[in-house]
């Protein structure tokens, strides 16, 4: 803007920033308005990567299936069976949260959470209840049940992702932070080494 | 009581940050988009709030383009809890 006269430059930039919602910048109640409308559109705008709560759920029942194995199964098989479904799951978080950045342009550190840690409450029971219950019916050798409780398991840890992201949707300040990748990846390690641990004293 | 903060207070600049604390980082291009401003425009004012600390941005790739991602940091958002509670207080006053 160099060829612009200094007194041009202000009122050029003025127009650039004008959004298309009117407001009057001595209306506080307008200038927030404003701000929020842009908040809300950005959230709006953000698209979930196709199948990602069946995804989520499968990888889920997966894991707890596979864990609950691994722990009745006190041999080397059973250690890698478990191994085996804590990848799969991490696999699955991992790409679809990489997707998820792909599509949108933007990283929500609480979608992470809630993927990888089922950080609301409805992911952790479901989760909790239904590892319980598999680890049970897998030392019983009902190996029906085991299935069972890990589908549901899965269902309901997904259930509890798809309620989160309602509720981001709906104020998405209040539920946009989580714990950082770093939080997560030291997470995931230990979470690996506590099943190791479990399944070599077991 | 809260006070305004005056490297906020113009409302392209609040729109940056209120719309940043929807999300933990956004693409340059993804933040352009969603407040309609020109890149020059975005970029002087995300400039002018790194400078502050209020947010932080990095160099990123994104589908084999590079890109830059921009985030509140802690201060940010905390300046812009101060701030939107003292433009609450105001309207509250006029009220």
């Amino acid at each position: 803007m160099e060829y612009l006269p200094n007194w041009k430059v202000p009122s050029m930039l003025s127009i650039m920033e004008s959004s298309s919602v009117q407001q009057n910048p001595d209306d506080p109640r307008s200038v927030l308005a404003v701000a929020d409308q842009a908040r809300q559109r950005l959230a709006a705008g953000l698209r979930l990567p196709t199948g990602l709560h069946p995804a989520l759920a499968a990888a889920v029942a997966v894991q707890l299936g596979t864990a609950a194995y691994g722990i009745a199964n006190h041999a080397a098989a059973g250690l890698v069976v478990a191994l085996a479904g804590v990848a799969v799951f991490l696999g699955v978080a991992a790409l679809s949260l990489h997707q998820f950045r792909r599509i949108n342009g933007v990283r929500v550190d609480g979608l992470a959470s809630q993927i990888v840690l089922g950080a609301g409450a409805t992911s952790t029971m479901a989760y909790v209840g239904a590892f319980g219950a598999a680890a049970w019916a897998a030392f019983e050798s009902r190996w029906w049940l085991v299935v069972a409780a890990a589908v549901a398991g899965g269902v309901g840890y997904a259930f509890g992702s798809l309620r989160w992201w309602h509720a981001y949707r709906h104020d998405p300040a209040a539920h946009a932070g989580g714990a950082s990748p770093r939080v997560l990846a030291t997470l995931a390690v230990l979470a690996c080494l506590g099943l190791v641990t479990l399944l070599v004293a077991g | 009581m809260a006070e305004l903060d005056p490297l906020i207070h113009a409302p392209a600049r609040l729109q940056v940050v209120t719309t940043l604390s929807a999300v933990s980082e956004a693409e340059f291009a993804t933040l352009r988009a969603v407040l309609k401003v020109s890149d020059s425009v975005l970029s002087k004012h995300v400039s002018a709030l790194a400078e502050a600390g209020y947010v932080h941005s990095r160099k990123g790739v994104r589908a084999g383009r590079r890109t830059t991602w921009i985030g509140l940091t802690k201060a940010g958002r905390e300046a812009l809890r101060e701030h939107v509670a003292a433009l609450r207080q105001l309207i509250d006053r006029v009220n």
